[in-house]
């Protein structure tokens, strides 16, 4: 048997399907903004550990709302 | 005929009165090709998150319309012409909708199926608790 592991690193769970959240609406700054971290990029699902399906939805939100200026491109 | 949102953005020095006239021309396109218009929004004015031709403010009004391809085109090309907007977007939401409807429908047999069965008090907290331990 392999050794026990020293640490225990909690897993991550999809906020989306937690929480039950069916629609990412593009308008939903407030969601949205939870998955950009200050660079203002996409936040990677190997951190925010969203799963694959919610991850697509969420980026093409995210895509969207950029562009209509409701989120940066960058931060300057 | 096909929902669509239409957003756009006017720049800051747009007087409320310009914004109606701008609202009263797009319902104007759209009744005329036959759509339907759901909701007029104003979200009123807000920070752009980047500069859009010098402008770092704008008045958002959001359409919610019910229209087909040649009227949204129509109304596409106005805006696009008209000066004190500076930027639009359109978004078809009908199969979003519909995909969301399907979701809801599944959940809610589900939810009936639970609730008639025999171990309905059971299943409840038992799947909670797994969501939570996850």
């Amino acid at each position: 048997m392999a050794q026990q592991k020293q640490y225990y690193r909690r897993k991550k769970v999809c906020k989306f399907c937690v929480e039950r959240i069916d629609t990412i609406n593009y308008k939903d700054v407030k969601l949205l903004s939870q998955f950009v971290p200050e660079r203002a990029k996409i936040m990677p699902r190997r951190i925010s550990g969203v799963c694959s399906p919610h991850q697509r939805r969420l980026n093409e939100a995210i895509k969207m709302a950029r562009n209509i200026a409701l989120l940066p491109f960058t931060s300057e | 005929m096909r929902n669509y949102e239409i957003m756009f953005i006017a720049g800051p020095n747009t007087t409320d009165e310009e914004l109606d006239k701008i609202n009263t021309q797009i319902e104007g396109v759209v009744t005329a090709g036959g759509g339907q218009i759901t909701k007029i929004e104003k979200m009123g004015k807000r920070r752009l998150a980047y500069e859009i031709n010098r402008n770092r403010e704008g008045h958002y009004v959001l359409f919610v319309i019910s229209a087909n391809g040649e009227i949204v085109k129509e109304a596409e090309r106005r805006l696009r012409v008209m000066d004190a907007v500076i930027k639009y977007i359109t978004v078809r939401t009908d199969e979003d909708e519909r995909r969301f409807d399907k979701i809801k429908g599944f959940r809610q047999r589900r939810a009936a199926r639970r609730g008639s069965g025999a171990r309905s008090a059971a299943a409840e907290p038992l799947d909670q608790s797994v969501e939570d331990g996850m």
